[in-house]
């Protein structure tokens, strides 16, 4: 019978794993960017000197010390560091944004969330399909010319970076032909609402980055899953499934497919975590309104809260991710299970 | 003893045809081959045997000569860059229940026509039972998996059919729920061979069931296979190169050297009067405990490669016996008396023709 508490235990230490990571990372994140040499009042300070030739006075001293306060920026790098992560972690408030100044983080994160996760989520999870598909049949025909062809093409796919398979996608099919809109998530003629014209747009616009981000990755997908299928295919049990007559359709699904499903299910998992950076390039390329883009523009300003709030987000879901790995494992691999319980 | 029994020469008044009667497998002038980059390894080449029902046919011999590649050849599990090359493998078996019988070659079956017959009339004992299981399936699930895959039985009946034959090798139905991690080797074996019966096959190809196993376990696990084997009428195959394994499972047994078949008779005639010196060297390298200690003789040599069989007889780098004629041509598998075979030249008449080198013990 399954003894209870060893696997307790270890969802326990994996959970208190989870919240000790989290905290690590965003607190390196933290001080990284406090040690740039600007912050984002003393920047936009310079900016005013510059263009507007606002000359140094108390008052200007006096607003940008307002807006030091209003940013977190006041005080030692410790005291800002205890009164931000008081305000994160324990209120729940990422602070104001200065991109978009006086709009909350949060509320610019939300605003963009859906599209990041929609357009990369899908983009992921296709070529995750797809790879899974080809590279199963590009194994199990391991000696064919299908499947030598495959292999070449998936190798060559995943050393060209997927921006510029993007670009090249603007210019032949965007610019080019005509074809497909290369800018924004949707056509500004419409509003955004659960409208059937607004939401052909949407996909007509997410047809060519999602093209850009499948075409690289799925090569990622093909090529391992090869891989682990031609080392499967030396297991005697692949043999002697052979041997008990099954159909060889069968043996595919039940002994090859199954048995790859454990790391490719782990890298699934793990890559969609880290879907939440927003591929930088690829939502710049298309203009597209995700988390990648909003990163870029929070960088550009030293738009500390905003840069940290993306960030958070990033290392809470590449973590909830590997997370939800560990404690789904002994559920999918009885051998993981055994192993916990007996230590 | 069974031996006796089931070698006993065919009475031509009994049967019109007894000889093929009893024949369950005959396989002819086989050879399996494999492309290396050093050029073909004839890991078989050339075998002549042929396996009665209800018998337990040995398959002996050293490490690398030829026995496991020979029964894969027969399953038609060989995978590139192995081959078979030539022969003729005749496999009778009740096609379609009680319509007669058909004899077919098995060499000469598509995938798709040899699916069919696995299983159902000729099932595997793998060699590593340790890693023929899969490790993330329940082994009820490996058991009914063929079993459904086979004939139209109900998934009830399956199930019913798979912890009948666990019981048969004295597994308790928990073991079904179990994954193949939580099993010992003696149990994996154990389950390899409750699945293996569960069709009631005509034929049951063993490749060294036992060999990783202690000797404990082993002789638990042969005397069930003969328990099983008693109640299904099986015809059993087994390979093995443990000579004291064979003593005591095999009616008869098939020595095979070098890719080739150098000795068939029954077990008791192998082990009182072997004939090949080759087998006179195995039996003698069988220590006897009921004598005095003393050094146990090896055959003196290293075993062939098979990318260069040696000229002539296979044996003859080896053999103490050799004359020019070993060395010159290959020796055929021949007849001595009913169902005793023997390839070696001394029992031909050219032996004695010149000068007398080798006498027969």
């Amino acid at each position: 019978m399954l003894k209870r508490h060893p696997i307790f235990a270890y969802y326990l230490r994996k959970l208190i794993t989870y919240v000790f990571t989290i905290w690590g990372a965003f607190t390196i994140t933290f001080f990284l960017f406090r040690l740039l040499p600007s912050n984002p009042v003393d920047a936009w300070v310079k900016t005013l000197e510059r263009q507007y030739a606002v000359q140094q006075s108390s008052s200007v001293a006096n607003t940008a010390a307002y807006y030091k306060e209003q940013f977190g920026l006041n005080g030692t790098l410790g005291e800002q560091y205890v009164r931000y992560m008081y305000q994160v972690f324990v209120k729940g408030n990422l602070g104001p944004s200065f991109v978009n100044y006086p709009d909350p983080v949060q509320t610019l994160i939300m605003k963009r969330l859906p599209w990041t996760i929609g357009l990369l989520g899908t983009s992921v999870i296709l070529s995750w399909v797809a790879g899974i598909v080809i590279g199963l049949l590009a194994g199990w025909f391991r000696e064919t010319r299908f499947s030598g062809a495959i292999t070449n093409i998936a190798i060559s796919l995943s050393q060209i970076p997927a921006y510029l398979i993007a670009l090249l996608l603007v210019l032949v099919v965007g610019y080019g032909l005509k074809w497909l809109p290369t800018r924004g998530a949707w056509d500004a003629q419409y509003s955004i609402g659960f409208t059937l014209p607004f939401i052909l747009s949407v996909l007509q616009h997410a047809i060519l980055p999602a093209t850009a981000i499948v075409i690289v990755s799925v090569a990622g997908w093909i090529l391992t899953t090869r891989s682990l299928i031609i080392t499967l295919l030396g297991e005697d049990y692949l043999l002697y499934a052979e041997a008990k007559g099954l159909k060889p359709w069968n043996i595919m699904r039940r002994y090859a497919l199954r048995n790859i499903m454990l790391p490719q299910a782990t890298g699934l998992a793990l890559t969609l975590g880290a879907v939440m950076n927003g591929q930088l390039l690829i939502e710049l390329l298309f203009v597209y309104p995700g988390l990648g883009d909003l990163l870029n523009l929070a960088i550009n300003v030293y738009d500390f809260n905003t840069v940290l709030g993306v960030i958070l987000i990033s290392i809470v879901s590449v973590m909830t991710a590997s997370l939800l790995i560990d404690l789904a494992l002994p559920l999918i691999d009885p051998r993981i299970r055994t192993q916990i319980q007996s230590t | 003893m069974n031996s006796t029994k089931a070698n006993t020469p065919a009475r031509p008044q009994q049967k019109v045809a007894p000889d093929s009667e009893r024949r369950l497998l005959q396989i002819k002038d086989t050879r399996v081959w494999y492309t290396t980059v050093a050029g073909e390894a004839k890991v078989v080449d050339g075998v002549n045997v042929t396996i009665n029902r209800n018998e337990v046919f040995g398959l002996a011999g050293e490490s690398g000569c030829g026995k496991s590649t020979l029964v894969e050849g027969v399953l038609r599990l060989i995978k590139s860059p192995g081959y078979i090359k030539s022969g003729q493998a005749l496999f009778t078996y009740p096609k379609d229940g009680n319509a007669g019988e058909t004899t077919v070659n098995l060499f000469e079956l598509g995938l798709g026509e040899i699916r069919p017959l696995r299983w159902q009339h000729i099932a595997y004992v793998p060699q590593g039972a340790m890693n023929s299981l899969n490790p993330v399936m329940r082994i009820s699930d490996q058991i009914t998996d063929a079993i459904l895959e086979h004939g139209n039985s109900t998934k009830a009946d399956a199930t019913k059919n798979m912890l009948h034959r666990l019981e048969m090798v004295g597994l308790p139905p928990s073991v079904a729920r179990m994954y193949p991690h939580e099993l010992s080797g003696g149990m994996k074996q154990r389950v390899t061979i409750a699945a293996a019966v569960t069709l009631r096959p005509e034929l049951l190809i063993a490749d060294e069931p036992t060999t990783a196993l202690d000797v404990n376990v082993q002789r638990v696990i042969l005397q069930e296979l003969l328990d099983i084997r008693k109640e299904l009428n099986l015809t059993i195959v087994y390979v093995s190169h443990d000579m004291a394994v064979h003593a005591e499972l095999a009616d008869r047994l098939g020595i095979m050297y070098a890719g080739a078949m150098m000795e068939v008779g029954t077990t008791s005639q192998i082990f009182k009067d072997p004939l090949h010196p080759y087998t006179q060297g195995l039996i003698r390298s069988i220590p006897d405990i009921s004598k005095e200690r003393v050094r146990v003789e090896g055959i003196p040599g290293l075993a062939p490669s098979p990318l260069a069989w040696p000229t002539g007889c296979r044996f003859h780098p080896r053999c103490q016996f050799a004359k020019d004629v070993c060395r010159r041509v290959e020796p055929l598998l021949t007849e001595t008396k009913p169902g005793r075979q023997v390839a070696c030249h001394i029992y031909t008449d050219a032996w004695n023709e010149k000068s007398p080198g080798g006498t027969v013990q």
